[in-house]
């Protein structure tokens, strides 16, 4: 019997592993793909240095890592229930169940869909999925690709389908409805990128970001924006523009595009078919939550996190003893500070365990301090707010349960 | 069902409009949208189209985005065979 | 669609060992460690089902088998996600049909 199993072999989970079993405890890792690395397949981009983060890299050196620990980590398993009996956790998973004293949930993210009419043609995949046929199945996704939905997981991917030769002929907006909300909006859409700029240069070269902080000049921008788009490395990005209409018989052949004014309103006899014959769906990260609602954990809305959130504490604690949460599960944020969350939820496991007095309360410590380290130097950044919703889980934590390190049970 | 239809819900081909006319019939949770129009009972769970169904309530209602309990998740969370349900080793 | 055989960043694609499988009864090459989503679409299939009620074509979507859309039947087991699961040579896969018949469930509460 292992002493921690940890769902989800990416980042977050990995790390947690490598941590537990660096002080001894057992651990078995599960995942439903057929190789460890979770997001970080895939993702391709180059850093303020120069230098190119390659998830398949960063995934391989810490699958090396859990081979030297002997860390038995199990491929193409899918967990369907988590349970406790008076004293361990039952991990059900169709490979069969199995038990342990501590277990991290690290099952990551999922993408939020944007419904467009014509979006269960196939050709139609969300953003996340050309990004890992392209990157690590190595198969184009297509000829001439339109993007709906402009934000930063967008950009990524259309960078690396753009390294991988793949036509991106467009960026439009999906239309402005309650249920794509912000992302039907130019206006807040050119206010979400213009919080990460790094990631869209081009715009900030032709606007300044100063200037576009100030949101009456982000609307007189708007008016001007130009017809046909902003290029981005090579592809329009078209915020006064919306896809009404994925069309085609028995696959994509193109999207009705119609143009939008400053706030996302259609106008009329406006519209126009771009032919592609592959559609990306971007709308966007949620915490993928689900293991940890079936196994009774609580959660808290926290919307700069993604939503609904299972109640963790600093130390990736559950208030369900012996569960612990890491990565995006937690609140949406990039591989970087889910191995470091992933290293905190191990340290603090180990620290339950007792298998180590001596240095761990420095070390738990200083692991915690890591993850803000890494969050104030990470390239990309989801949501603005992050830090304030940090905070907000921190303060209900130790509202409810006390500070960090009493027992719960 | 029109090709002009907006699908909410992959799985069930449930469109936006019939989980509207739910909730004007007194849905007023996940779960009750769910058992009146199986949006969200297909093979995905609601993986899909949950947070969606999600927003399109909030705005029929009112409801905070906070106040939609989104606890309709249920075991078994993927699918798997009545043999590995069982305790019956995996056919 | 082809494969991607190089790559500016990631670079040549190792040499592996072509295989073949069955989708509905034809033949498709494919390499080791593909996915089965992978190959057909490299092979240019993008329907790997039509919808069991209306009938309605469908093919990937999320490709990291959260959505279940890629589901096939696989030497005669259902619903396996083409998206996870490594085709083998001689695998026989089938796309999902539309069910004869198929009855809207009495709705239910």
């Amino acid at each position: 019997m292992s002493d921690v199993i940890v769902i989800g072999a990416g980042p977050a989970g990995l790390a947690g592993a490598i941590a537990c079993a660096e002080f001894g405890l057992k651990v078995t890792v599960l995942d439903e793909f057929f190789r460890p690395g979770g997001r970080l397949l895939g993702q391709l981009y180059e850093e303020p240095s120069g230098n190119w983060w390659n998830g398949i890299k960063e995934a391989e050196r810490l699958q090396q890592k859990t081979k030297d620990l002997a860390i038995d980590v199990r491929c193409g398993v899918s967990v369907f229930n988590l349970e406790k009996d008076e004293l361990l956790w039952n991990v059900h998973t169709n490979a069969g169940s199995m038990k342990a004293s501590y277990v991290l949930v690290a099952t990551g993210s999922a993408e939020y869909p944007i419904p467009v009419p014509g979006w269960t043609l196939p050709g139609v995949m969300s953003i996340g999925a050309a990004q890992v046929m392209t990157n690590v199945h190595r198969v184009q996704v297509g000829k001439k690709g339109i993007i709906i939905g402009a934000n930063i997981l967008a950009f990524a991917i259309l960078t690396e389908l753009q390294l991988a030769g793949i036509q991106v002929d467009r960026i439009v907006l999906p239309e402005k409805s309650p249920i794509s909300q912000e992302a039907g909006e130019p206006e807040e859409v050119l206010k979400s990128l213009l919080s990460a700029a790094h990631l869209a240069p081009s715009l900030l070269l032709r606007f300044g970001s100063v200037f576009m902080k100030n949101g009456l000049l982000r609307k007189i921008a708007l008016n001007f924006y130009p017809k046909g788009g902003m290029k981005i490395s090579g592809t329009p990005l078209q915020l006064r523009k919306a896809a009404m209409e994925i069309v085609g018989k028995k696959q994509v052949e193109g999207v009705r595009v119609v143009d939008i004014t400053p706030n996302g309103a259609t106008v009329p006899g406006s519209d126009k078919i771009y032919e592609a014959d592959f559609v990306c769906i971007a709308g966007g990260l949620y915490p993928l939550t689900e293991i940890t609602a079936v196994a009774g954990c609580p959660f808290q809305f926290v919307p700069e996190l993604g939503g609904h959130i299972p109640v963790h504490s600093e130390w990736m604690e559950t208030p369900l003893q012996g569960l612990f949460v890491a990565g995006n599960i937690t609140g949406i944020e990039g591989g970087k500070i889910a191995m470091a969350q992933g290293t905190v939820a191990g340290l603090a496991i180990v620290k339950r365990s007792g298998k180590e007095a001596g240095s761990i309360d420095r070390l738990l410590q200083k692991s915690v301090d890591y993850v803000r380290d890494v969050r104030q130097h990470a390239p990309i950044q989801f949501n603005p707010g992050v830090d304030e919703g940090r905070q907000t889980m921190k303060e209900l934590w130790v509202s409810k349960y006390g500070k960090e390190g009493k027992v719960i049970s | 069902m029109n090709d002009k239809d907006l699908l909410v819900c992959r799985c069930e081909e449930i469109s936006d409009e019939e989980i509207r006319e739910a909730i004007r019939q007194g849905a007023r949770t996940i779960t009750g949208i769910k058992r009146r129009t199986r949006a969200g009972m297909g093979l995905c769970q609601g993986r899909t189209c949950q947070r969606l169904v999600a927003r399109i309530l909030a705005e029929e209602t009112g409801m905070k985005p906070e106040d939609i309990d989104p606890g309709t998740d249920r075991p078994p969370v993927k699918p798997v065979s009545f043999g590995v349900l069982g305790g019956v080793a995996n056919d | 669609m082809t494969r991607l055989l190089d790559h500016p960043i990631l670079g040549k694609l190792p040499e592996r060992k072509a295989i073949s499988f069955q989708f509905d009864g034809k033949n498709y090459e494919a390499y080791e460690n593909e996915t089965i989503a992978a190959a057909l679409l490299a092979n240019g299939v993008r329907t790997l089902r039509l919808h069991e009620e209306s009938g309605k074509p469908r093919g990937i979507y999320c490709n990291i088998g959260h959505c279940m859309e890629c589901r096939v039947t696989v030497n005669g087991q259902p619903n396996v996600r083409a998206c996870l699961t490594i085709v083998q040579q001689g695998m026989v896969v089938e796309s999902g049909k539309q069910l004869p018949n198929a009855i809207k469930r009495m709705e239910e509460g």
